[in-house]
This record gives structure tokens, C-alpha cells and sequence, in this order.
């Protein structure tokens, strides 16, 4: 899955997924499919965004390292959303060729899609976010 | 070549009941659509690919790729979009049209709504004009759409507002919990409320089942068929007939000529190649901007400009709806997924406003797709990401209520359709190029009807209100109209009163764009109505 991405960019997704969409007495959004949501825009609608993510992951990477010494994915969860909280802002040190806070926000977007479309599309394994908001598909 | 009595261009709403109409009337029928058959399954129940949210496609035709339109917006940039992008003002194509997947609200104009120009006077800019019939040259023809296609709804309540020979053939579909909550609303205000008309089954009708409630009414094709249109009804009889040749996935090209006259189509087949047909009648049913396309695109020597555009007119006043509504947090649960959804109505605020022209119609909104609640009902200052933003997702998806209507636009000449002078489809026809707004007083009558919808939710118990005010914009879309707007001055109409193009005895148009202004209310009915107006002139005249 995802092997358009380094594991490193994998690893760094994983874990923005999941302060995107975080897990609760509900799954995050890592475990109720967005990442199998976004292999499979990768491949289709979304194919003129990888080159974004492959550029924005890494920056989150080297933005985190550089502003608290630790990796993005090892972070401490308050840590992760303190540091994405300065991208939502723009208060950032390291350089990056895309608009850091437009790459979160859009991937927010396609977190959101994975998370609450229909399975149909790949994520929202098994209806769970269906279930938990209380949408049921009775015919 | 092939031979026919009568060539319809277009198998919407507005096509299907023409068809359905002639072939009964002993008429050959040709219908030509651009789209495909469309079985249920044909049309995915994608959340992300369909006709309520298209953020990567939509789950009917047009194909995204070969079928551009160009946009000039506000401040003059062009934009060559793809039929899923907002501003190409799309509507579904397929057998069926976009009532294949719309929401069938079933209303008819109120008396009032022919009138508009005398009742509220010109503003200067505007285009604005009475239409040269009235509710009752249409009453009629509102009877046989709502019998023969076939409506539910509330008669006894319907006809405080409008004159009807006839009853609805079938009850109102029932109430839900959103519903019932903003009649009590709407009661504590002091604001009649009625059951919303639909073109849906409330009961079993006319050999179909009725309304199962499901949750993917609007933007979708109904699973067991117990929504209406032209496609399952007067289409179905036209087949039944054996009179009526259905051609799809083809492109009319032009409406063809000799020595002025209309003699039949040129099409490109779903094997693209070029073919001619000829009829004595041709009708246009292709959507407000694509049947102006069509006739701007059919130009001879002896009309060099298209047909019915010897003044100019072909394409202007471009209408839609603005669609102002209001979101609110309830302090109950008021979604119990009992579909389609759209309940109750309030029609007090279509007319006699205090200083605005015009008004519209509001009610309670279909189910909500979630992720059309995230993209667009979630309250403006809430984070979009965190712990925060899945929390109000669980606790209030079933806690949210919403309101909403259809604004009587007022016409502007500059809101139109050309041709756009470079850009070509798959097929190699100019495209439609969409330019202009509509008059800024459409946006005052917006932002009135905005602050009832916030009222309404208020008094129905929300907590907080939040919603988008309404900005100057060109509309069209799924309601588009006006671009061929009936007359009885050739100077300032595309059309006559029987919707036949000035100058042109056997051509027709039988979709929105005959409109001269396209109420306050959603107009398929209005559609349907006045095409069996229009192919009973035919039959009769041919």
C-alpha cells in the first residue's frame, strides 16, 4: 500500500492521519481506512497531488525534527497537534515549497473523504464512521 | 438519412413528456440524448462522484473529459472547466435527464410568478417581463403532469395557494423528525406550512411501488422506481407505442436548414459518425444552455447568427436558483433517517415582501450525505481536524437541522450563454461560453429569504445558527432556465407563447429555457407542464 511513498513518508502519514482524525472510544482514521482511501486516489483522482504529499510529508518530517529534535511519527500526540498547530498559523522555520498550511488543509480534506465517504470508495472500513455519527443506510 | 414525423433533442424531463405526448398523437418520434440508459445500478451510490457532491465527478454523464465549457467570471478571467466543477453549471445527461437523480420537489409557479414585471415594476439592468400566458393557460397541464407522472402531496392545503381542478393522486409522503420539528417551528411564528410536493410514490401508482425512505434520494436514482419522471412515464409510454425511436449516447450537432427552413438534425453517433435526420417538427429539449447552444450553433446564410437570434436574444437571461438556507444545532436529535427528507414547505415569503422583488420558497432540507455534512454544514469557526472536529461530527450529525429554498431570480440580459470563439468538444462543436450575473437584486431577495431561514430555525429551537450570505454570482445549474424565453415580441423573446421559435413554425422548445422567469419554486413541473403544452400544439398544428 501506498508505494508511491517512501516508508519514512508512510510513517510520517500515518501519523498526521491520525491527529487529523484522531482515535477515541472510535477508530482513527488510519485504522478505519484512509490510508487504503488515499492508495487508491494516489492511483486515480488525486495522481496530481502525490508529488505534494511526497514534498509536504517530508517537510512536516524536517519541520518536527527541527523544531522539538524528535521525529513527526514519534512524537507524543500533544506534541504532533502543537506542531501542527504552528503549520495551521505559518509559524514555521523550515522552508518549504509548498504552502505548508494549504498541504495540511487539503490534507485534512482527504482524510475527512476517506473517513466519512462511503466504503465504496476504500476507506471508512465497514460504515465505521457511519455508525458512530449515527447515518444508517436502511435501503 | 432517416425520416420522421417529429425529432426531439434531449430525453430530460421537458423531451421524455413531448416524446410521450406525440407518439400517442400517432406521430413518428426520433428522441436523440447525448447520455446513456441509465439503470439504477448504472448510477454508483458514490459518496464522492454524484449529483449533491461533486468533488471528483458526478455518477451520470456528461464524461468529465471531451465536454468543456468556459466561464468568464467576475472580474473577467476564463476558466475552461469540466462538467463536475460548480461554475460549468451542470446538469445530469442520460435518459431521463436530471430527474433521473433530483430531488423531484414537484411545484407549481404560483399565479403570481407569471407576473412579475407589472406586480414589481423593472429595475433598471434587469430583463425582467411578464410571461405571455398565465397560471391559467398552465393549470391544465400542472393537472395531467401531476397525474401522469404522478405527485404526492397535500390538496387541501395546496389549493389555498394556487386554483386546481384536481386533487394530487397520491397523499403526502409522511413526515419525519426534522420535519416535525420545524412545522412546530414554524407554528410558533405564525407561518402556514405545507407538505412539500413529490414526484414520488407515497403509495404504490400506476404499476410502481412506493417511497422505501431511503437515505440517497437526491443526487441518486431510486432503487425500487418509486420516483417519477418523464423516463419511467410518458417515455415509457412513447416506447409502448412502437412509433418512437430512441437514439443515445449521440450529439446533435445542428438543427439543419434549407433555404432558411427547419428540415430535420445533423448528429454524431455513439460510433461518431455524422448522420442526418429529417422531420417535419424538431423539438429542443437539451437543457436552458445547451438548447442555446444548439441554436446558436445553427447557423446558415439565412441566419448567420443561429436560429431565433435575429435579435440577439438566443442565450441571455440565464437563471437558476439561488438556494439561501441556514444551519442550526438543535437541542434534540431531529435526524431519524427517514428519506428523501425534504418534508415541509413555507410559501408566505414567495411574494408581498416588504421591499424586495419577489421572494421564495423554503423548507426543511433531504437527508445529508456525512460527508456532505462535513464539507458543508460543520459551523465556521469549528477546527477542522483533532479531537475537536470528530467529536462534533458524532455528537451532532443527527443534531443539526437545515432549511433552505429557491429564490426567485430577477433576469439580467448579460447573465448568458455564447459560443466560446477557440474551445471545441470531443466532437468538434464550439462550446458553450458562460459570462455575467445575475441582477444584484436577486441578491437582495436572497439575503431576505436567508434571514427567514435563520428565523425559522431559530424559533424551531436551535441553539446556534450559521450559514453562507448570499454574493453576486451567475446561476444556472441544476435549475437552469430563461435563455429562450417565451414573447410575444420577437425583439425581446426567443420563443411565442407555445414556446415555438419566433420566425420558425415547426420549431420548438420544450425544456427551462422557454421561462421568462423561473419562480420561486423548483421547475420541473413547470418543465413537464409546458411541454405537454407545447407537443399538444404540435400534435394539433402538425
Amino acid at each position: 500500500m501506498l508505494s508511491m511513498l517512501t516508508e519514512a513518508q508512510q510513517d510520517t502519514l500515518r501519523a498526521l492521519v491520525d491527529r487529523i482524525i484522531p482515535a477515541d472510544d472510535f477508530p482513527g482514521g488510519w485504522e478505519a481506512g484512509v490510508g487504503d482511501y488515499l492508495d487508491r486516489q494516489f492511483a486515480g483522482d488525486l495522481s496530481h497531488v502525490v508529488d505534494d504529499y511526497r514534498i509536504g510529508l517530508d517537510w512536516l518530517e524536517a519541520e518536527a525534527c527541527a523544531t522539538t529534535g524528535t521525529s513527526f511519527a514519534a512524537l507524543a500526540a500533544t506534541a504532533q497537534d502543537e506542531v501542527l498547530r504552528r503549520v495551521e498559523q505559518g509559524d514555521v522555520v523550515v522552508d518549504c515549497p509548498v504552502d505548508p498550511a494549504a498541504f495540511f488543509r487539503a490534507a485534512a480534506e482527504h482524510a475527512a473523504e476517506g473517513f466519512y465517504g462511503d466504503p465504496g470508495n476504500g476507506g471508512n472500513s465497514n460504515g465505521v464512521s457511519w455508525r458512530m455519527i449515527g447515518f444508517e443506510v436502511t435501503g | 438519412m432517416s425520416v420522421h414525423d417529429v425529432i426531439v433533442v434531449g430525453a430530460g424531463a421537458g423531451g421524455g413528456v413531448a416524446a410521450g405526448v406525440l407518439a400517442e398523437a400517432g406521430k413518428s418520434v426520433l428522441l436523440i440524448e447525448r447520455g446513456r440508459e441509465l439503470a439504477c445500478e448504472d448510477v454508483p451510490r458514490d459518496h464522492l462522484r454524484n449529483h449533491r457532491y461533486t468533488r471528483y465527478g458526478h455518477n451520470t454523464g456528461p464524461s468529465l473529459e471531451g465536454n468543456p465549457r468556459v466561464w468568464v467570471d467576475l472580474d473577467g478571467r476564463e476558466h475552461t472547466l469540466r462538467p463536475h466543477e460548480d461554475a460549468y453549471q451542470n446538469n445530469a445527461t442520460g435518459v431521463g435527464g436530471g430527474a433521473r437523480v433530483y430531488g423531484a420537489q414537484a411545484w407549481r409557479y404560483l399565479p403570481g410568478d407569471f407576473e412579475m414585471a407589472s406586480t414589481y415594476g423593472v429595475p433598471a439592468g434587469s430583463s425582467l417581463a411578464d410571461w405571455p400566458i398565465g397560471y391559467a393557460d398552465v393549470a391544465p397541464y400542472y393537472d395531467r403532469a401531476e397525474w401522469e407522472i404522478g405527485v404526492s402531496g397535500d390538496s387541501v392545503g395546496s389549493a389555498k395557494q394556487w386554483p386546481r381542478d384536481k386533487d394530487y393522486p397520491m397523499p403526502p409522503v409522511p413526515l419525519n423528525r426534522q420535519g416535525a420539528i420545524v412545522r412546530r417551528g414554524a407554528e410558533a411564528l405564525g407561518w402556514p406550512t405545507l407538505a412539500v410536493p413529490l414526484l414520488i410514490n407515497s403509495t404504490p401508482y400506476a404499476g410502481r411501488p412506493a417511497c422505501i425512505h431511503c437515505q440517497h434520494c437526491i443526487g441518486f436514482a431510486c432503487p425500487v422506481d418509486a420516483k417519477n419522471d418523464s423516463q419511467n412515464t410518458l417515455l415509457a409510454r412513447a416506447r409502448a407505442t412502437g412509433r418512437a425511436e430512441v437514439v443515445t449516447e449521440a450529439m446533435v450537432e445542428q438543427v439543419d436548414t434549407v433555404g432558411g427552413r427547419v428540415v430535420g438534425v445533423t448528429y454524431v453517433d455513439r460510433d461518431d459518425q455524422r448522420q442526418h435526420a429529417r422531420a417535419e417538427v424538431v423539438v429542443l429539449a437539451a437543457g436552458a444552455i445547451e438548447t442555446a447552444r444548439l441554436l446558436l450553433n445553427s447557423t446558415s446564410s439565412e441566419h448567420p447568427h443561429g436560429l431565433g437570434n435575429a435579435h440577439d436574444q438566443v442565450g441571455r437571461n440565464l437563471q437558476g436558483h439561488y438556494y439561501p438556507g441556514a444551519v442550526g444545532l438543535m437541542s434534540e436529535q431531529v435526524h431519524d433517517g427517514v428519506g428523501p427528507g425534504v418534508t415541509t414547505a413555507i410559501t408566505k415569503f414567495n411574494h408581498g415582501n416588504p421591499d424586495v422583488i419577489g421572494g421564495g420558497m423554503i423548507a426543511d432540507e433531504f437527508v445529508v450525505l456525512p460527508i456532505i455534512f462535513w464539507a458543508r454544514n460543520l459551523p465556521p469557526d469549528l477546527p477542522r481536524w483533532g479531537a475537536e472536529a470528530k467529536r462534533f461530527m458524532r455528537d451532532n450529525y443527527t443534531r443539526v437541522a437545515r432549511v433552505m429554498g429557491p429564490v426567485q431570480e430577477i433576469p439580467s440580459p448579460d447573465a448568458r450563454v455564447t459560443l466560446d470563439p477557440t474551445v471545441r468538444d470531443r466532437w468538434g462543436i464550439p462550446v458553450v461560453r458562460l459570462s455575467g450575473a445575475t441582477h444584484p437584486e436577486t441578491v437582495r431577495t436572497a439575503e431576505f429569504m436567508y434571514a427567514r431561514a435563520g428565523e425559522w430555525l431559530a424559533a424551531s429551537g436551535a441553539q446556534r445558527i450559521w450559514g453562507s450570505p448570499p454574493r453576486l454570482k451567475l446561476s444556472g445549474g441544476q435549475h437552469q432556465a430563461g435563455t429562450a424565453r417565451m414573447g410575444d415580441d420577437p425583439a425581446s423573446s426567443v420563443t411565442d407563447r407555445w414556446s415555438r421559435v419566433h420566425g420558425h413554425d415547426n420549431l420548438y422548445v420544450a425544456d427551462g429555457s422557454v421561462h421568462v422567469t423561473n419562480g420561486g419554486f423548483n421547475p420541473v413541473l413547470t418543465i413537464m407542464a409546458l411541454a405537454f403544452r407545447a407537443a399538444e400544439h404540435i400534435a394539433r398544428a402538425w
